[in-house]
């Protein structure tokens, strides 16, 4: 009994002070995920590797655009968006206070333009992602100007350029080709 | 049965239907909550969570958090309660219980959805055994996210509940702009050296420390090269002054010297 | 996966199993180096779990049932045991069930441990063990419609939800009491905390004549997921949300499951940095546990104390792994975070700290009149029954049986961390929590050195092939028994099976005998010396066949009486 008086006495406060102070997190702590649009090529590879399905992306053909969501309220801070985002849209932040009254604020949406493919005029690929793709073209050593001239086959999506770049003594074994195309 | 028709839980085609408040009881809430000058009792329901949110809440009533220096108490049952915590993503099994302990409490009340899986069914979302959240068979006033809300985020979620703080997330649509461009990260370095780089550091410590140290020697790298190499990462190290993180520092100094396609053993 | 004859570990189980059931053996098939899976006739299922249970040291770790009939046209079950007797290995018995008949042996007449998986292979499979003695559902809802069995490949899409059959419950709960007893029902909602559970009492005046329970009230079909919505390296996230308290344990089991599929083996590193992050993970756990004890035998104070001082171990989480629950750490081939300086210096100071203050608290409690009256002898799983039951954990240790994956079966960094396994012969609620005391200080232990022999390398192994109906065991002892995972993989990135099993399923069938001869207010107690994920108990309705006489009283009123032991609700 007097031990336990003594333990108390000596323990004293343990409260902390939140919320009247702010509560230091440990560094590396995994809050609220952080997402930068600009930054966002809309690759889609947060979406497929989010095992709550908190990240999802929709496509509209019509409008020719694809939009990005976050739904907070699913989300289960594995941070697995953060590891496989090629382009560091977004990362996990020390932010815990996410508690809202109105469920509209748990969403986090952003939309992309699509680029309509050239031959086909179909819309294919997020325009930032074809813009990123070719600035890694030049990161990898390759010239500015021939990247950029080769602007219209980067423009034009997979299937057109099957076809224009099967000559036509080749299509009897188009069987094969496809097969190939489609494992790449 | 306390008065209450159970049949009218029974869900129709499958889904449950909601529960739904009465214009009068949301005029009787607001009143109460803009001058709420007592305790408020919380009664815990759990619709089928793992246990985690369970017992974060009881961390945020022991001594470190103590919600009960706010009068915030939780109680044995519904009947006492002023605030409902709704956990878990409402399993089938617990449906009944859940509107039942719903129906049990006293108006005003205030409901919470907690955690992922209350908020929106969470990794459970779409399961054959699940409704998918706490708002499919209740009305909700407040979402605390997270898997688990730690107990500060409990705390904060208990006064956006009551009025007394303001929440500070907001809806956000962004819409591409016109010259909007993703950035390259290390433009100054070759492209497939950082891949290497960055590679080889997560192999080591991780997706997250593993990006920044792999940014810290690419740095290194790329500063004027006014110092030999060696030099220049003892300096770091020094400032550093960790043996792990030296060993990682020397594998990425391999990596670095050696032709692209020959990875480390 | 080519492994030699001479290194595998086990393998004159199956030679004398061959010798004692002579032509039964149809297959034989190794995992790893200590897993074998043999293929019995159905028929001889009984007498061969039976006697490498019996008479070969055999434990029931899990069984369940598999579609297999995509791969050879019949259903599958397996019978997992761990043999523990001089030479520990695991021994798989699986039987094919025909797809017409869906038709085999019960085990249960023969091994009373195989009752919870026989009944939840009905549910899920719609197989039918003959002979099964309780044929009552286990884990589906009392308002799923018959004849729905979600498990088998081509009932339902897994986002099928068939519209409820009843808005009551149906479940009827067994009473073997001989004479006249009151019946006291408790849950499924309840204050204190967790997994909402129905408990049945059946009393003479204030003795428990005999118990029954309803669980799996927060079934959620997660097996159903694993094998649809999900990869394989998703699952990892959803394991870690089997349990919100040993999360990590059942993704170390889930990740290692794979990997011994595979034939693949995370670095050493990696390993080492698991074995720390699980004894972290038993830190707070016990902490909770110790703490709740404090509770229930009436020291609320030492309760708080507990509590204060377990928030070290959840800021100790926090540090090692970003989140106060260690969820999200695994990946199939390793782990995602490492130990860099600054978390190994924290961790010292926080293990330091830890070590004094809780055995300054464990001193107060011991010293706690209340604890020794109130849990010496109380709740005592007999030996017997144990044998009988395969429980896990301290629940199991505190009755004597040296049983610990940790140092039985080798996984994570543990074969580089021996440890005495700690064991007392009580039986009862009190040796049970002091084994959890014990544990505590070898984890600190335990934690210190790993830190020491932390290897050198990556966390992280990159580079390997997923190939499709590839089977294994993975294993990890969490702070209330051991998680058993067996996963097939499939086509497609997906699992085909993932089978999970948490400690407290392998507890739960022998409450039943500890609650027996007890009284109403040792019930909390001895529910919460499980340790199951922490006990389920809320509203409590009294029946009295002798006084003919039906009451409810509120749950907070039965605790209460648990406590202070006046004014018993039932006079």
């Amino acid at each position: 009994m007097f031990k336990l008086l003594k333990t108390v006495i000596k323990t004293g406060e343990a409260t902390v002070r939140y919320p009247f102070a702010p509560l230091p997190v440990s560094p590396g702590f995994r809050g609220k995920p952080e997402y930068d649009p600009t930054q966002c090529i809309a690759c889609g590879a947060c979406t497929i590797a989010c095992p709550a399905n908190a990240l999802s992306m929709a496509t509209d053909v019509e409008q020719g655009t694809r939009t990005w969501e976050l739904f907070l309220g699913r989300c289960i801070f594995c941070a697995r968006c953060e590891e496989v985002c090629p382009t560091r849209a977004i990362a996990l932040s020390p932010e815990f206070e996410l508690a809202v009254g109105n469920k509209a604020d748990l969403y986090q949406r952003a939309t992309f333009t699509l680029t309509a493919c050239r031959s086909c005029q179909r819309p294919f690929a997020p325009s930032k992602e074809i813009d990123y793709a070719m600035a890694l073209l030049v990161h990898s050593g390759l010239e500015a100007d021939a990247v950029a001239e080769q602007r219209a086959h980067f423009e034009t999506c997979p299937e057109c350029k099957r076809h224009q770049s099967i000559p036509d003594s080749d299509k009897l074994t188009l069987g094969q080709t496809t097969t190939k195309g489609g494992a790449l | 049965m306390n008065g209450i028709d159970r049949g009218s839980f029974l869900p129709a085609g499958g889904a449950p239907t909601p529960i739904s408040e009465s214009e009068q009881t949301r005029q009787l809430k607001s009143t109460l909550l803009k001058d709420i000058q007592r305790s408020a009792y919380v009664y815990r329901v759990d619709c089928g969570g793992c246990n985690g949110c369970e017992i974060e809440i009881f961390a945020a009533i022991t001594p470190i958090f103590d919600a009960e220096r706010f009068g915030i108490k939780v109680v044995a049952s519904p009947r006492h309660a002023d605030i409902l915590l709704f956990t878990g993503a409402v399993t089938r099994a617990m449906l009944t219980p859940a509107q039942r302990a719903y129906e049990a409490a006293p108006n005003p009340k205030i409901c919470i959805a907690y955690g992922a899986c209350g908020c929106g069914g969470g990794i459970f979302h779409d399961l054959y055994c699940v409704w998918g959240g706490t708002d499919k068979v209740v009305p909700v006033d407040v979402y605390i996210p997270g898997c688990p809300p730690t107990p500060a985020a409990t705390l904060y979620g208990f006064a956006v509940a009551l009025g007394l703080l303001d929440q500070k997330l907001k809806a956000g649509h962004h819409r591409q702009g016109d010259a909007e461009r993703a950035l390259v990260a290390h433009p100054g370095l070759p492209l497939d050296l950082c891949v290497r780089i960055e590679r080889e550091a997560r192999r080591m410590v991780g997706y997250r420390d593993g990006r920044r140290i792999a940014d810290d020697f690419l740095e290194i790298l790329a500063a004027p090269a006014n110092q030999p190499l060696a030099d220049r990462v003892h300096r770091y190290l020094q400032t550093e002054d960790d043996p792990r993180l030296a060993e990682v520092i020397a594998r990425l100094v391999d990596v670095s010297a050696r032709p692209a396609g020959q990875e480390a053993p | 996966m080519t492994l030699s004859t001479e290194t595998r570990i086990g393998r004159h189980y199956v030679e004398a199993l061959r010798e004692r059931f002579p032509s039964t053996v149809l297959e034989e098939e190794w995992q790893t180096d200590d897993q074998v899976t043999v293929t019995v006739k159905v028929n001889a299922l009984p007498e061969v779990v039976e006697w490498l249970y019996y008479q070969q040291g055999g434990w029931l770790s899990v069984l369940f049932g598999n579609d297999e009939r995509q791969l050879h046209g019949n259903y599958a079950v397996y019978y997992v045991l761990s043999m523990e007797e001089t030479v520990k290995s695991w021994v798989v018995v699986r039987a094919q069930v025909d797809a017409g008949t869906l038709e085999f042996p019960s085990v249960t007449p023969r091994v009373p441990a195989a009752v919870w998986g026989e009944r939840e292979i009905r549910d899920m499979y719609g197989l039918i063990p003959v002979g099964l003695p309780d044929e009552r559902r286990l884990v589906l809802p009392d308002d799923w419609p018959d004849g729905l069995y979600p498990l088998r490949k081509d009932a339902m899409d897994y986002r099928e939800r068939p519209a409820p059959t009843t808005a009551v419950e149906t479940y009827p709960f067994v009473n073997d009491a001989r004479g006249e007893t009151r019946d006291v029902g408790l849950g499924p909602l309840h204050i204190t905390s967790d997994e909402p559970g129905h408990f049945r009492l059946f009393v003479d005046g204030e003795t428990i004549v005999d118990a029954d329970y309803r669980l799996f009230y927060v079934h959620r079909g997660m097996e159903k997921l694993a094998e649809t919505r999900m990869g394989y390296d998703e699952v990892t996230f959803l394991s870690d949300r089997v349990c919100g308290i040993c999360g990590f344990t059942h993704s170390v089991a889930y990740t290692s499951s794979v990997e011994n599929a595979l034939g693949i083996k995370a670095p050493p590193r990696a390993q080492m940095i698991r074995s720390l992050f699980l004894e972290v993970e038993r830190l707070h756990s016990h902490l909770l546990n110790i703490g709740l004890a404090s509770h229930f035998v009436g020291f609320d104070t030492g309760f708080m104390q507990f509590f204060r001082v377990r928030e070290k171990s959840m800021t100790l989480a926090e540090l090692l792994t970003g989140a106060r629950k260690t969820y999200g750490m695994n990946l199939i081939g390793g782990v995602r975070r490492d130990i860099l300086k600054d978390q190994r210096i924290a961790t010292l100071k926080v293990v330091r700290e830890l070590r004094t203050e809780v055995a300054q608290l464990v001193e107060m409690l011991i010293e706690t009149p209340n604890l020794a009256q109130r849990t010496q002898g109380i709740g005592i799983l007999d030996r017997k029954v144990a044998r009988d039951f395969s429980p896990v954990g301290p629940l199991i240790r505190g009755s004597g049986f040296k049983r610990d994956i940790r140092a039985d079966h080798h996984y994570a960094g543990y074969a580089q961390l021996p440890f005495d396994v700690k064991v007392l012969d009580g039986g009862d609620v009190q040796s049970r929590v002091l084994v959890r005391v014990k544990e505590f200080f070898d984890s600190l232990d335990l934690i210190e050195r790993a830190l020491e022999l932390m290897p050198e390398g990556p966390i992280l192994l990159e580079g390997f092939d997923y190939t499709p109906h590839r089977f294994a065991l993975g294993f990890a002892e969490a702070p209330r028994g051991e998680d058993i995972h067996w996963s097939m993989t499939g086509d497609n990135q997906k699992l085909f099976r993932w089978r999970c099993r948490a400690p407290t399923y392998a507890n739960w069938p022998a409450l039943r005998y500890m609650l027996r001869g007890n009284t109403v207010s040792d019930a909390p107690l001895i529910v919460a010396s499980l340790d199951p994920c922490y006990s389920c108990t809320d509203r409590v309705t009294l029946v009295d066949v002798k006084k003919r006489k039906s009451s409810t009283i509120a749950y907070t009123e039965f605790e209460r009486y648990g406590r202070e032991r006046k004014h018993s609700p039932l006079k």
